[in-house]
């Protein structure tokens, strides 16, 4: 800060400096260094009217920016909060999906080797997330143990539907879950 | 008001002339130099220099509100020590005062000077912060008292020995810088400081163009700032 400017900062003080000297004062570089200056002059004010000295001054300049700091920006914690929140619903809504793609598109193209581990890549690339290639394994695993054929007839003929019914209502479909559950004993 | 500021004036010009500044013998400045005490600088009620501040502010200035923050700290938590007496809750309440103030600047309509529209904002958070916590405030002051405020701006648990100390030395250091200033600086700075008149007076008074009375108080205050140097940083945060 050259000699001019804090030639106004003192002015400044005073009441006595005009806008335009107020304007180039706090378009400096340095705002710390403006800042550290109005302050020291304003101890020795203080000091000078008896008021208290630097050792009893309150300094809250730096919390107060920081604080309004946080003010301006998106609160974190509150970002947090929100996806996680969003995350409940998401897993299982994207599991279904998943289980609805995989199974039923492996009823419609004869539910071999070759095309299930495609149509496993794509849904596990919609959900951007490795985790749900293991989830997606666990619930095949689960919906076709101890299938006779004609249950997994069933079974893939609703999935099929299922997952028809489901790419409409992009996958909030919860119930569909529970009739899986229940393929077993007769759809 | 007229005739206060010719008073001023009058016994301004007396100091300057029977000021014989016998301070290198450690007897303060401040007491035997002050002629006019009931005038305190930025206890004024039509600060120029806030208007300008909070006319940054509201352009989104954020080191234009700094600049008040540093101005009105202590005197804004010597507000809030009238009702909250642990320094903590004190400082905390001073930051959250300036916050309230930050994001109300845009009600600030200027009716009143910026100090008692500040005022007004740490009494109300001093008195909810007790009322929230099922304390009644036992504070007295009110808003009207803005202009008059003056505890000394102290804290109320700050009176250590070793701070009492600290103090009388930070006093001693600055009647010697006074003393040392060169007596055209030291005029026109003791006219400002503790008569708070404008530089215009000043001129008058000194006989001077404007722009060297504004010379003169900044060379004065730089040098006092340089004196009294590393005692300065102490602040408690």
């Amino acid at each position: 800060m050259d000699e001019r400017l804090r030639e106004t900062l003192s002015a400044m003080m005073d009441d006595e400096a005009d806008e335009l000297s107020v304007r180039r004062l706090l378009s400096h570089g340095n705002q710390d260094e403006v800042r550290n200056q109005w302050q020291r002059w304003q101890q020795v004010r203080d000091l000078m009217h008896e008021s208290h000295g630097p050792e009893e001054s309150v300094d809250v300049a730096v919390a107060v920016r920081e604080a309004l700091d946080g003010h301006v920006r998106p609160e974190p914690s509150r970002l947090k909060t929100q996806v996680v929140a969003g995350s409940y619903w998401r897993w299982p809504v994207a599991a279904m999906v998943v289980m609805a793609l995989v199974i039923g598109f492996g009823a419609g193209a004869g539910w071999d080797g070759q095309t299930q581990e495609p149509v496993a890549a794509v849904a596990v690339t919609e959900l951007s997330d490795g985790d749900a290639l293991a989830l997606s394994a666990r619930v095949e695993e689960v919906a076709l143990q101890r299938l006779d054929e004609e249950q997994l007839k069933q079974m893939r003929q609703f999935m099929l539907e299922h997952a028809q019914h489901n790419s409409v209502g992009a996958g909030r479909g919860s119930v569909g879950y529970a009739r899986l559950v229940s393929a077993s004993s007769g759809y | 008001m007229i005739e206060r500021r010719k008073s001023r004036m009058t016994q301004a010009a007396n100091l300057i002339k029977a000021t014989p500044l016998a301070t290198k013998t450690g007897h303060s400045v401040t007491s035997s130099m002050t002629p006019d005490n009931d005038w305190k600088p930025g206890e004024q009620t039509d600060s120029q220099t806030d208007l300008q501040l909070v006319r940054k502010v509201r352009n989104g200035d954020r080191a234009a509100f700094d600049l008040l923050v540093v101005k009105y700290q202590s005197r804004v938590a010597s507000i809030i020590s009238r009702y909250v007496y642990d320094s903590q809750e004190v400082m905390d309440l001073t930051q959250e005062t300036f916050v309230k103030a930050f994001r109300a600047v845009e009600r600030f309509r200027g009716d009143s000077a910026f100090y008692t529209w500040l005022y007004r904002i740490a009494v109300n958070t001093a008195k909810n912060y007790l009322e929230a916590r099922g304390r009644r405030p036992q504070g007295s002051a009110d808003s009207a008292d803005a202009e008059n405020f003056d505890d000394g701006g102290r804290l109320r648990d700050v009176a250590s020995p070793e701070r009492l100390l600290q103090r009388e030395q930070l006093q001693k250091a600055l009647s010697e810088a006074i003393a040392g200033l060169p007596e055209e600086l030291r005029s026109a700075f003791l006219l400002r400081e503790y008569d708070g008149l404008s530089y215009e007076d000043i001129a008058r008074i000194l006989e001077c163009p404007i722009g060297t009375v504004r010379s003169r108080i900044f060379r004065a205050r730089d040098a006092v700032d340089r004196h009294l140097g590393p005692l300065l940083n102490h602040s408690v945060t």
